[in-house]
């Protein structure tokens, strides 16, 4: 008997020694190229030529000023144009798709179901398809390099409205919104005043996802902006790699590619368990 | 009592706010992406481009552009199937690696046998390139795959090769690369989807077969498996829908050419070909409306699912 | 404050609408209902027929409770006077103004929910501030009349509080005190105990009568318990499947039920039925179960004779309290007995029925499980249905 139980021993010690190097490797393997990037942003053009090392080097500063002031890539006005279309486009999807999950949830009305049902049936067709006759309608209105053309179309995310929806029926009681009514709030007041701060940690992880998506866009912005002063950091990340790339200063590109992900990265740190939960709530559940 | 009179006249139905919460959603859809994509169909059957300085068309031309995306008038095209293989293939060589992995971190994470400690770490660490910014990760890739970049440094000086590896120019290696990006990518997502699912099922369920005797493989293939099935689906199709939209990684990776000869060019790659300075709509609205069938049947398994969940 | 009219209220769910609350209704009775799935409700062309021929009129100041199973339509009934749902016909009136299409806030009601619904963000006195602040009135006043309504239901020293961070019957004084902060002419509450276990439900009964002496308010409460029926209201309507059944005091509906549902909905341990036999014998009405015969009391033998009631089978019932052991009478079998402390409740069957029976014990220590005993009850306490319609034939 003590046999069996030794040897049950030993392999459950071997198994998870074996898990844990698959997981460590798998994390080395994440985490390996965003380190390199940033070793290599501490690096001068020069050492970068002269060789592979996992060491920092002291060239951060000088980097980061050198592709702050870049006069091709004007990356500040890039992260400011990227954070304005993040920010709009999260506050609109979130409260919109809110708004829109409250009214087929809370009313009733002929068209409810059907509302319902198309917008799941629209949600999973990408954006793209739809994109020749955007860019076709763009061009000949004049709206391209515009970034409110990015920014409102937020309002109709079926993704967006399938969760909040799914939060609603979950967590808000129709005696709530009934309470509110003889309490003699309008519709108007009961969504904002009662209902918003109900939805909000939903609105939290969604605000997060969406302003993530919206940061990280690459293919709308680089149809739509072709001047410099209205580029996204994305647009601006991929004229990088056309430009004649022999001619950079690779301690900058670095330094480029560490500033466009570094405000995700700082988000994700910060809120990475929030955002982990995120990702599930918001799929089908079995 | 005259100001009660006036109240009379309102109904207290509220089917119309209904209309009116809703109305925001449907009138910034109908404009910014239903008669975009009305306009993208009508586009398809039209030879509209520009040549130069010169407006070609509009021209109905009826099916004449899905001719030509399937090679049937041989105009110089390569045919929509190479593209549409690429897409797949590129899909392929990243998801199955990604299942795969996400399947067996997913059954270590839950395994209550296993007790893994730092869950919390491993699940950040493994789903941050999820939310890097797929252009700059493929930009990173490059400049670190590069003839003169940190990884061909590190195979020479370490002695695993005397010249520079050429990343960037070979078939085999584009692919890879663009096949480990998206593994890294996903794989961390589909792990913690697929680990909610596993959590979903009844742990009494794992409990009684091994007490009945069942080997843990036993146990996953005849209880795990055929319970998880529907998110796997559903996970597996949303992977595939994803994967039909892959764009940005092989596009700055490639530049847009899909070096070597077109080998890695994706279906909306090669959509935003026709969308550069050619505007040729015809055959891009051509090329949409095929993504978007091909889309729609995916999606409609999806649609299925979460109906068959909602009632 | 106010008189409340129901002018032959009808609510009908129209058949496909894709309304929740169809459904929420349908599916809530027969839940509630798993074993009897008694809802006979009434479906139409126009669809499912929730409440109808509601005619009702409140009493300034009067405390009116709805009563009845699952399904039967009170909450519907409570939730048209509140303007939550639409009257499909029929008229309401407050204080003689004509009410069917006001909305709700402009009703001048107010309303305690089964769930409460407190709003989770906002403290104790923000909720019940709510109403106040969306009227605009001055912020001293609504803190005077929060810390008022506080005082009254003893909830002074949680105003700070989430409702998250309070109890059962805590979030229940909240809820009432919601309610009555604003001096509603009519305050409604939609089961507002039935959340609470036993014990608590007991003492919010005694609170809510005492609320009642405090605030001088016309009070419309729904309730499937037939207990906080007799003990709340003056008056009570019992209802079901959408349909009036009586309406009256506590002790007209307890003394006088108007037909055989009644009878048994209301008082407990419920009314006792035997298969009877209602003969005229030298002019007086007489009932047999068996070869058992009782002459009823004269007050009865008036009724039936102005109703001109012909001899019948009919339903008998006596209620438990009613029935008393003797020496010749109708035989049954003990199967089980329950001592309560000065009385003691026998399940008996009695040709094959059961019965209930409450003796007093008088102090005396009886055995009676497995014994036969005879049962008999006196003429004026016999309740007789018609076979035909369960109408009380006296009525």
């Amino acid at each position: 008997m003590k046999d069996i139980n030794k040897s049950a021993q030993i392999k459950l010690t071997i198994s998870r020694i074996v898990v844990y190097a698959i997981l460590i490797f798998l994390s080395f393997l994440c985490l390996f190229f965003f380190y390199l990037m940033f070793i290599n942003s501490t690096r001068s053009h020069a050492q970068l030529q002269g060789g592979f090392t996992l060491i920092p080097s002291n060239n951060f500063f000088t980097n980061l000023k050198n592709a702050w002031n870049d006069s091709d890539i004007n990356i500040p006005v890039g992260m400011k144009n990227s954070f304005v279309v993040a920010l709009l486009s999260g506050l609109l999807t979130t409260y919109f798709s809110a708004l829109t999950a409250y009214g087929t949830y809370v009313y009733n009305f002929k068209l409810k179901k059907f509302a319902h049902l198309f917008i799941l049936a629209i949600m999973m067709i990408p954006s793209q398809v739809s994109a020749v006759g955007f860019i076709q309608l763009a061009f000949k209105y004049g709206l391209t390099n515009k970034l409110w053309v990015l920014i409102v179309p937020s309002i109709a995310a079926p993704a967006v409205y399938f969760y909040m929806r799914q939060y609603l029926e979950a967590t808000l009681p129709l005696e709530m919104v009934e309470a509110a009514r003889i309490d003699g709030a309008n519709e108007f007041k009961i969504f904002n005043q009662v209902v918003l701060p109900i939805m909000k940690p939903a609105i939290a992880v969604q605000m997060i996802f969406s302003f993530v998506g919206s940061w990280n866009n690459y293919f709308m912005p680089s149809l739509l902006l072709n001047k410099p002063n209205v580029k996204t950091v994305p647009v601006m990340i991929a004229t990088l790699r056309s430009a004649d790339y022999s001619k950079f200063d690779m301690g900058k590109v670095y330094m480029l590619m560490l500033m466009a992900i570094l405000p995700v990265m700082v988000i994700y740190v910060i809120l990475s368990k929030s955002i982990i939960k995120g990702v599930t709530s918001g799929s089908v559940k079995g | 009592m005259e100001k009660k009179k006036n109240i009379q006249k309102k109904s207290i139905s509220y089917a119309k706010w209904g209309y009116i919460f809703i109305a925001p959603f449907f009138i910034i859809y109908a404009i910014f992406t239903l008669y975009p994509q009305l306009l993208t169909v009508y586009n398809s059957f039209f030879e509209y481009y520009r040549d130069g300085l010169t407006v070609i068309g509009p021209r109905f031309v009826g099916f004449e552009n899905y001719k030509t995306l399937f090679n049937l008038n041989s105009a110089g095209y390569v045919p929509i199937f190479k593209f549409l293989g690429n897409t797949i293939w590129l899909w392929v060589i990243g998801a199955l690696p990604q299942f795969v992995i996400a399947m067996m971190l997913a059954l270590f994470f839950t395994s209550t046998r296993l007790n893994i400690k730092g869950q919390q770490f491993f699940k950040t660490v493994i789903y941050m390139p999820n939310l890097i910014m797929a252009s700059a990760f493929s930009m990173l890739f490059f400049a670190l795959f590069s003839q003169v970049g940190p990884i061909n440094q590190l195979l020479i000086s370490s002695g695993m090769a005397s010249q520079p590896i050429n990343f960037l120019g070979m078939q085999v290696t584009v692919q890879s690369l663009i096949g480990l990006m998206n593994f890294l990518m996903w794989f961390g997502n589909t792990t913690i989807l697929l680990m909610a699912g596993i959590q979903g099922i009844d742990e009494s369920l794992f409990e009684s077969a091994r007490l009945d005797g069942s080997t843990s493989t036993q146990v996953f293939f005849n209880i795990t498996m055929p319970l998880l099935m529907p998110i796997f689906i559903y996970v597996f199709i949303t992977s595939m829908i994803g994967g039909i939209q892959m764009f940005d990684v092989p596009q700055v990776l490639t530049n847009g050419y899909g070096i070597p000869d077109n080998t890695s060019t994706t279906m909306i790659m090669y959509l935003n070909n026709f969308l550069g300075i050619s505007k040729n709509y015809g055959m891009a609205g051509a090329v949409s409306v095929l993504l978007f069938i091909i889309t729609a049947i995916l999606s409609s398994f999806v649609f299925k699912s979460i109906n068959s969940n909602n009632k | 404050m106010a008189e409340v009219q129901l002018k032959n209220i009808k609510k009908i769910y129209p058949i496909g609408d894709t309304g929740k609350k169809q459904r929420r209704f349908l599916k809530k009775a027969k839940e509630e209902n798993p074993e009897t799935n008694k809802v006979n409700l009434q479906i139409t062309d126009e669809g499912v027929v929730a409440v109808q021929e509601f005619n009702l009129d409140i009493k300034d100041k009067e405390f009116i409770v709805l009563v009845g199973p699952s399904g039967c339509g009170k909450s519907t009934t409570l939730r048209m006077v509140a303007g939550l749902e639409e009257i499909s016909s029929g008229e309401l009136y407050i204080d003689g103004v004509l009410m069917n299409s006001v909305e709700p806030k402009d009703r001048d009601i107010a309303m305690v929910f089964q769930s409460y619904a407190l709003y989770p963000h906002m403290s104790v006195y923000d909720n019940m501030a709510y109403s106040l602040k969306i009227k605009k009135v001055p912020k001293d006043e609504i803190d005077r009349k929060v810390r008022e309504a506080a005082e009254i239901l003893d909830i002074t020293q949680y105003l700070d509080r989430k409702p998250k961070a309070l109890s059962g019957g805590q979030r229940q004084r909240v809820a009432i005190g919601r309610a009555i902060v604003r001096n509603p002419k009519v305050l409604l509450m939609d089961e507002p105990l039935s959340n609470l276990d036993a014990k608590l439900r007991n003492q919010m009964r005694a609170e809510i009568i005492k609320l009642r002496k405090r605030i001088n308010t016309t009070f419309i409460y729904v309730t499937h318990d037939q207990t906080e029926a007799m003990t709340l209201g003056d008056r009570i309507v019992v209802m079901k499947d959408g349909f009036i059944q009586q309406i009256g005091t506590p002790q007209q509906v307890y003394d006088h039920p108007s037909n055989l549902f009644v009878s048994g909905f209301i008082g407990t341990p419920q009314m006792n039925y035997f298969d009877a036999k209602l003969e005229i014998e030298n002019g007086k009405y007489v009932v047999k179960v068996g070869d058992y015969a009782v002459t009823l009391a004269d007050e009865k033998q008036e009724r039936l004779k102005a109703k001109d009631v012909k001899a019948q089978d009919v339903t008998l019932g006596v209620r438990p309290d009613h029935i008393v052991l003797s020496d010749k009478g109708i035989k049954g079998t003990v199967d089980v007995s329950e001592l309560m402390g000065s009385s003691c409740h026998l399940h008996m069957s009695v040709n094959g029925k059961d019965v209930i029976a409450i003796v007093p014990t008088e102090g005396k220590e009886v055995d009676y499980v497995n014994k036969d005993v005879m049962i008999s009850f006196n003429g004026n306490v016999c309740h007789l249905f018609s076979k035909e319609d369960q109408l009380n034939l006296e009525y």
